[in-house]
């Protein structure tokens, strides 16, 4: 908005000036060197895994947005919009040159991304955007997004609050502007940028036209993303592996010591193999610091820039994996201290991964029956209401994963449907079953499985599942032969994928 | 019309593959009482409906039904499962019921269930009479009521009941229908004998004859008949937007069943064998199992241990035939001639009736006999009725046992609740958990201001001692800690009241909400003649 109006202002300038003169039309003096827009297009093919057919992708999608061009030649987009590419191209707003780019970083978890442009001086006379980390509740912020002739199109909106919220994968929360604006629609508004006096503040996260307000991935994040990006081998947001609750029920905080100062939250759970857990917190520990912040019952610190947010903002933005945090808490009424050594937690590291981007889902046919590891991104086929339309015993399991599976090291596999065949005659309606057993040998992996099926007994391939029928056998030597024509009639490229 | 069939037929569709999720629509019961739900027009009116005239043979007189007839009128007290002390919101509702030998009135359970004053009326006489239930069996929808009046009975001829009526057969339905006060008769066909939902319990299947015939609210419990006999009790059907011209009716087989139940003045429930079963289609499985090519037997895949099969019959069991009939690998049997589902075999009998199993373990013949009983953790998945709803109330706490009604009253959308209920008994977690007793509602208080977050909980421990059923928690609350610590099932921190401070809350709470009394824990029935609900 700002850079707008300066233009604008001196176009005035000079049309006002030669009218005085000379009784000429009152035309715009040409523009030698237009102002270039550290914006870019963005033009993403790619296609998404089908996870109700494993072995093929879904009909190719092609998605426009814009990136903010940063120093050193990247640029800066969500990473919403490059999962699953096949092929990203950027687009000069001016003069409409293009040029393919590379996926130089991604992180899901932060909904971020670093493109490069294969040809170095594409974005050559564009002064990238710095980024300007500052922004408070109360800022004005200009989102910015293009007309179809490459001019700037700027709406302003008011910055109401700044929060944790979830991001679109849902690992943890991250700190989120919520910003009150009427944007318009343009074909790409994909990334919007946001920007405050020429410098980035934000990328747009999610938008809600009913209600006009924008949730936006706020610099501190951005820059979080850039500095890990710099380093060798990216590692992501580092998390702490616990969950909290408010202690401002008297009765809980006396149970659980705590009679000193009105401060702190009730540790609920620590998972097995996280920082917190190393580091030996403890279910009913009350954390009353971190970082050296004061924790009040609500789990909020005073932020220095925010006022009061939770305090998982100090476990994200401000801290990497590998940092000693340290964190205050009362057990049994006693001061300790701890020293947490944050770490990243990968989407392999839980029992139902979260995500499952730019990566082919695995998968294992036998004979017509279609074997598949439970993840939220299978969950996720259901669309956007899949926590209610996914089938709620997955759904369930996905939720309490922790509570379910203690082993946290395994995959749940799944007899995800089956596909009618001869081998299958009478197995046609089974759906959904977890598989527990298979020629006797216990199933926490697909690779498990794949190995067990090599062993039939006595030419049989028998299948043990949790939940009715418990049981399904197939004959070894039938769904050998059977393949070929299994993979004809369904178009079954391969039959199993396991890594 | 065939996008009504259509989509019933998709939502069957889904059911089948759909693992845990909800069931088809399901018929609903003839409500007596709500008004006609207006004409609607079809969704699609792309194309007109030409109304086919269906073919139906002249119905022969069935006699002066109307001396049989009777029109009830119900007022009755649904269990208030959010305030549990109150008696419950009253409602009025119309059926009709007919007379039988030895002065009695047969009717549908869901005309007569939860009342608290019943008078019936009869053709050509003006008087209301008082009337009594005399048996209600909620799990086949049937009920006998009578009435005291000595003269009641005189002018009034019983009707006799008939067999399965032949498909395409013309029958009769009379009624009340819409509450109207003369008697009404409507015609159709027989159009399938199969098993249906019974919704008035919500779990039962039993066998029902789907009729052509127009059936409204105020049919329920009337007489469907044909060549003068009683060929099915009217009793539920879809709702105008699911399904038009289809309607049920209880068949003969169900009915007698049930006369014979009470004949020893007590209704026992239908016995059920605790199992679930699979079909065995598939050739290698047939082969893997020792089994001939015979197409026959079914394969045991659960056994519910608090059922009459527990330690008889073991999941991989194949049941190979049931008194003597064989079972066909989709788990039907041949019944005088007509093939029905195996299960069928076992409906027909009683409590303490056996039934002998040829089986197929470990490749070796066998035979076992079942002594029937009905397994009581399958109650809770249905809908009770004429119970006091049981709860315990502390601290403005309200701690309810999870079941069919409550769940239904809150409509939780917790996914550990909703998984507790679906797999109570085939995950056979009533074995840890009797009860799942929830914290399913607060009364705000002082004492209980920060306990929101707990809601919908399931009750684990007290004070380190495990909580089972819902008598366990209330003789946990009368002991005198100083704090009682409960522990919810899952991750969040334990829900601690300082006991002083709840009785010192006590009285105020109980003042403040009205609360008569702050714990029931018998589910006894509500009405004087205790024999007419068996309970479990």
């Amino acid at each position: 908005m700002p850079r707008r109006s300066y233009i604008f202002f001196g176009i005035l300038l000079v049309a006002a000036t030669g009218a005085l003169a000379k009784k000429e039309p009152a035309l715009p003096a040409p523009v030698k060197a237009p102002k270039q827009l550290a914006l870019v297009r963005v033009n993403v093919t790619g296609q998404s895994y089908d996870y109700f057919r494993p072995w093929q992708k879904k009909a190719p999608f092609s998605k426009r947005a814009l990136g903010a061009v940063l120093s050193n030649g990247r640029v800066l987009v969500t990473a919403d919009l490059v999962a699953n590419q096949n092929y990203v191209e950027l687009e000069r707003a001016e003069s409409g040159e293009k040029t393919a780019a590379n996926v130089q970083v991604i992180d899901y978890e932060a909904n971020l991304a670093l493109l490069e442009p294969t040809e170095k001086k594409f974005l050559d006379g564009i002064t990238p955007l710095e980024i300007t980390p500052d922004t408070v509740v109360g800022d004005r912020l200009a989102a910015w997004q293009l007309e179809p002739t490459g001019a700037l199109l700027a709406t302003e909106g008011l910055v109401t609050t700044v929060q944790m919220t979830q991001y679109p994968i849902d690992v943890g929360q991250f700190l989120t502007y919520r910003i009150s604006i009427p944007m318009q629609y343009r074909e790409n508004s994909y990334t919007v940028p946001l920007v405050k006096n020429n410098k980035l503040a934000g990328l747009l996260l999610r938008y809600d036209s009913r209600s006009q307000l924008l949730d936006a991935i706020p610099a501190p994040i951005i820059t979080h993303f850039l500095k890990e990006a710099e380093s060798q081998k990216y590692r992501g947001f580092p998390s702490a592996g616990f969950s909290f609750f408010p202690t401002r029920d008297p009765e809980l905080r006396q149970f659980a010591g705590e009679t000193g100062k009105a401060g702190g939250v009730y540790v609920n759970n620590v998972e097995p193999n996280t920082p917190a857990m190393k580091a030996g917190l403890q279910v009913g520990d009350i954390v009353t610091a971190v970082a050296n912040h004061e924790i009040d019952q609500n789990g909020n610190y005073v932020d220095p820039l925010y006022g009061k947010i939770e305090f998982t903002n100090l476990l994200t933005a401000h801290v990497y994996s590998g940092d000693v945090v340290p964190f205050r808490i009362q057990r049994n009424g006693k001061p300790m201290q701890l020293n947490v050594t944050l770490e990243h937690r990968d989407a392999k590291d839980y029992v139902s991964p979260p995500y499952n981007l730019d990566q082919p889902p695995r998968y294992y046919v036998l004979g017509g029956l279609i074997f598949q590891e439970l993840s939220r991104q299978y969950l996720k086929e259901w669309g956007p209401n899949w926590q209610r339309e996914a089938p709620q015993r997955l759904v369930y399991f996905d939720r309490f994963q922790s509570e379910l599976f203690p082993d946290a090291n395994r995959r749940v596999v799944i007899l995800s449907q089956v596909l009618p065949a001869n081998s299958t005659i009478g197995y046609d309606d089974l759906a959904y079953l977890t598989v527990t057993k298979v020629n006797g040998r216990e199933i926490k992996s697909l690779a498990d499985l794949a190995e067990a099926v090599k062993q039939p007994v006595e030419g049989f391939i028998k299948i043990e599942t949790e939940e009715d029928p418990k049981q399904i056998e197939l004959d070894a030597a039938q769904v050998a032969a059977e393949a070929p024509n299994l993979q004809e009639n369904y178009g079954i490229s391969f039959l199993n994928r396991l890594d | 019309m065939k996008r009504a069939f259509i989509f019933v037929w998709v939502a069957l569709l889904l059911s089948a593959t759909c693992y845990a999720q909800e069931s088809t629509p399901a018929p609903s019961p003839i409500e007596p009482q709500r008004p006609p739900a207006g004409a609607r027009m079809p969704n699609t009116p792309a194309q007109a409906v030409v109304p086919v005239p269906v073919p139906i043979a002249p119905p022969k007189p069935n006699g002066p039904v109307q001396k049989s007839l009777v029109r009830i009128t119900n007022t009755a007290a649904e269990p208030d499962y959010k305030a549990p002390w109150n008696a419950g919101g009253l409602q009025r509702s119309v059926g009709a019921g007919f007379v039988i030998d030895g002065n009695r009135i047969m009717t549908n359970a869901h005309v007569v269930s939860n009342s608290r004053y019943l008078t019936v009326e009869r053709d050509g006489d003006p008087n209301k009479y008082p009337a009594k239930v005399q048996f209600l069996a909620n799990d086949c929808d049937l009920a006998l009521i009578t009435v005291p009046a000595p003269d009641f009975f005189k002018n009034m001829i019983p009707l006799k009941f008939g067999g399965i009526p032949a498909l395409e057969s013309t029958v009769s339905a009379y009624g009340y229908p819409i509450g109207g006060e003369r008697m009404s008769v409507t015609t159709g066909i027989v159009s399938r004998v199969d098993f249906q939902l019974y919704t008035h319990s919500s779990i039962d299947q039993h066998l029902a004859i789907q009729i052509s015939a127009q059936i409204n609210p105020g049919n329920s419990g009337g007489p469907v008949m044909q060549d003068s006999k009683v060929v099915g009790v009217a009793f539920q059907g879809y709702s105008g937007d699911v399904a038009q011209g289809v309607a049920y009716m209880i068949p003969t087989p169900v009915i007698t069943r049930f006369l014979k139940d009470i004949s020893d003045a007590h209704y026992d429930k239908y016995p059920d064998l605790g199992i679930t079963y699979a079909k065995l289609q598939n050739p290698a499985q047939r082969k893997f199992l020792g089994l001939n090519d015979d197409d026959r037997g079914v394969l045991v895949s659960t056994v519910v241990a608090a059922g009459p099969s527990a330690d008889i019959l073991r999941p991989g069991d194949v049941l190979l035939a049931v008194d003597g009939h064989p079972i066909a690998s989709d788990s039907n049997v041949e019944l005088e001639g007509e093939r029905a589902e195996f299960q069928e075999v076992v409906e027909r009998k009683f409590r303490g009736d056996s039934v002998k199993f040829d089986i197929w373990r470990d490749k070796k013949p066998m035979t076992v006999t079942v002594k029937l009983f009905t397994p009581w953790p399958y109650l809770i998945l249905g809908h009770s009725y004429d119970v006091h709803p049981r709860y315990v109330l502390y601290g403005g706490l309200l701690f309810q046992p999870l079941n069919l009604d409550s769940l239904e009253t809150y409509r939780p959308t917790d996914l550990r609740l909703r998984h507790f209920f679906e797999y109570f008994v085939q995950e056979q977690i009533y074995l840890q958990h009797p009860d799942v007793i929830v914290l399913t509602n607060i009364l705000p208080d002082p004492i209980n201001t920060y306990l929101g977050p707990y809601r919908g909980g399931i009750v684990d421990e007290v004070n380190g001692k495990k909580i089972h059923t819902l008598d366990e928690l209330a003789s946990a609350f009368a002991e005198a800690p100083e704090h009682f610590v409960i522990r919810m099932i899952g991750d969040g921190p334990p829900l601690v009241l300082d006991r002083a401070k709840v009785e010192a809350a006590r009285e105020r709470i109980k003042a403040r909400y009205n609360v008569l009394k702050e714990q029931n824990l018998e589910e006894q029935p509500i009405s004087k003649t205790p024999q007419q609900v068996s309970k479990i």
